[in-house]
């Protein structure tokens, strides 16, 4: 299973305390990985189909990645291959413009029926059901937003994550942000939202890695969905957990 | 009665259209008037007990201010007096720091209620006025709720706070909190009004008091629901990312 890290914090700092630690808890998965962030409002992303471990050391750019990229939001992505090939472009994270906001996007699960979406305007044409289910929450979330302008993003994500599971049920864990809000979305498994001692700085840290990144497990604190036929939704924004919301 | 404002951007941006019509059209609270914003994390709040408008022409100050504050989240109020001297410390908006940050606070609505309020916590605002004891009762639930953070969503703590509040002292609040990268509103009396994408002003996120809106477009009203004690609203990045009611 693919493995998902976020890092949000109110400054721009860097990951490099965490990323080589989610590398590590991730080295099984041998298909990829990908890093994106925010700078000045754009999205960058460096992305790679190698395996994030190279014999017993960590991928050597994934590690200057680490310590060279600062942002206040940073996503990360090991990829382990369930649909598509072992090739860049199905690393992720992936990115998409809509809603006046350009986006990035990673996602770890599994759904057959996700696949077969056919969106009217495709991030990729490749076949990859990370493009198809950014795809499917993007045009729902647009075709809410277009129809009720006046309704929140979160009611129009939530509506939207519940057409995907129903009318493609399935395991999906998302992260989704902006330069200024991060939305998790899980219907599975569990995303994990570490808060370090003040000391290490006013960020937070969330994970799909079973146990967390780090060795103070009390400091993680686990959101868990055993009924894939609804869902959670996390609302962060800077170090701040704003809204915990439940389909 | 007071007015609020807000602006909210995903980058930084002026108010240099929208505060003056802002100011104009509040023109008649006459007590005073303030602008917060946030410059590399750290608050900045200009504010004056003099009247906004005054002899046919906006306050200098605030003019200037209007073409020059740039920032992704904008805050200002127009004061007319409920509760408090007329004097620059008694304008609004305010600031206190909790959970490892600053915060701006804006308020307005009659809450003498909430007047005897006393802090256990410091510092204090200087202020003896029905707002500042609001921002301080708010700041000292969110300083107790601190060791459930972040396991206890910061909307969790806020209704919490605001139910306490509504219950011990019962009154009118529409209050504006942030902390520059996004904006908690909330409304029960009176109604706030939003508009994305103005055509004539900013096409930031605005958000007022101002009953018709700072221009002739489809500003969208939001109130309290009937039964419910008021509404939150989430601002970040230039949208209205969430609503809520807060239930009794």
């Amino acid at each position: 299973m693919c493995e998902l890290f976020a890092m949000s914090s109110g400054q721009h700092y860097t990951a490099q305390e965490y990323l080589p630690l989610f590398a590590d808890k991730s080295r099984a998965n041998i298909s990829g990985w990908g890093i994106g962030f925010f700078r000045n409002g754009q999205v960058y992303i460096e992305k790679s189909c190698e395996g994030i471990y190279a014999g017993d050391q960590v991928h050597d750019s994934f590690q200057r990645l680490a310590r060279v990229i600062d942002s206040r939001v940073i996503l990360s992505h090991i990829r382990c291959t369930k649909s598509g090939h072992q090739k860049e472009s199905h690393a992720q994270p992936l990115t998409d413009r809509f809603l006046d906001h350009q986006w990035l996007f990673c996602f770890a699960g599994e759904s057959k029926g996700g696949a077969a979406y056919v969106s009217p305007r495709p991030i990729i044409d490749e076949e990859l059901l990370a493009a198809r289910v950014f795809e499917f929450v993007r045009d729902d979330l647009l075709a809410q937003m277009a129809d009720w302008p006046s309704q929140s993003l979160y009611q129009g994500l939530a509506v939207a994550c519940k057409q995907l599971i129903t009318r493609h049920p399935g395991e999906y864990t998302f992260f989704l942000a902006n330069e200024s809000v991060l939305f998790a979305f899980l219907n599975h498994a569990q995303v994990l939202v570490y808060h370090p001692p003040k000391l290490m700085g006013e960020l937070l840290v969330l994970t799909t890695v079973a146990g967390g990144l780090t060795l103070d497990p009390d400091h993680w604190r686990r959101y868990a969905n055993p009924d894939p036929s609804r869902g959670q939704i996390l609302i962060i924004s800077g170090a701040d957990l704003l809204y915990l919301g439940h389909l | 009665m007071c007015d609020l404002f807000a602006l909210c951007a995903s980058q930084h941006y002026t108010a240099a259209a929208s505060l003056p019509l802002f100011a104009v059209r509040g023109r008649q609270n006459v007590h005073g008037w303030g602008i917060g914003y946030f410059r590399r994390k750290q608050p900045v709040v200009e504010k004056s007990g003099e009247k906004v408008f005054q002899g046919g022409r906006l306050h200098g100050s605030f003019q200037r201010l209007a073409r020059v504050v740039a920032s992704p989240i904008i805050l200002a109020h127009i004061r007319y007096k409920s509760s408090g001297q007329v004097d620059e410390c008694h304008a609004h908006p305010f600031v206190l720091d909790f959970w490892g940050q600053s915060w701006i606070f804006a308020h307005n609505g009659k809450a003498p209620a909430i007047e005897p309020y006393v802090s256990r916590q410091a510092p204090a605002l200087e202020a003896a006025s029905d707002s500042a004891r609001t921002f301080e009762f708010l700041r000292d639930r969110f300083v107790e709720a601190e060791p459930r953070r972040p396991s206890a969503p910061f909307l969790q703590v806020f209704k919490e706070s605001l139910v306490q509040l509504i219950r011990q002292y019962p009154g009118q609040y529409n209050l504006l909190l942030t902390n520059g990268r996004f904006l908690w509103a909330f409304t029960n009396h009176r109604q706030l009004l939003l508009l994305k994408g103005s055509r004539k002003l900013e096409e930031a996120l605005l958000l007022t008091t101002i009953e018709e809106g700072l221009s002739p477009e489809n500003w969208q009203k939001i109130a309290a629901a009937e039964g419910t004690w008021g509404k939150i609203l989430l601002l970040a990045g230039g949208d209205l990312v969430l609503t809520e009611d807060l239930e009794p």
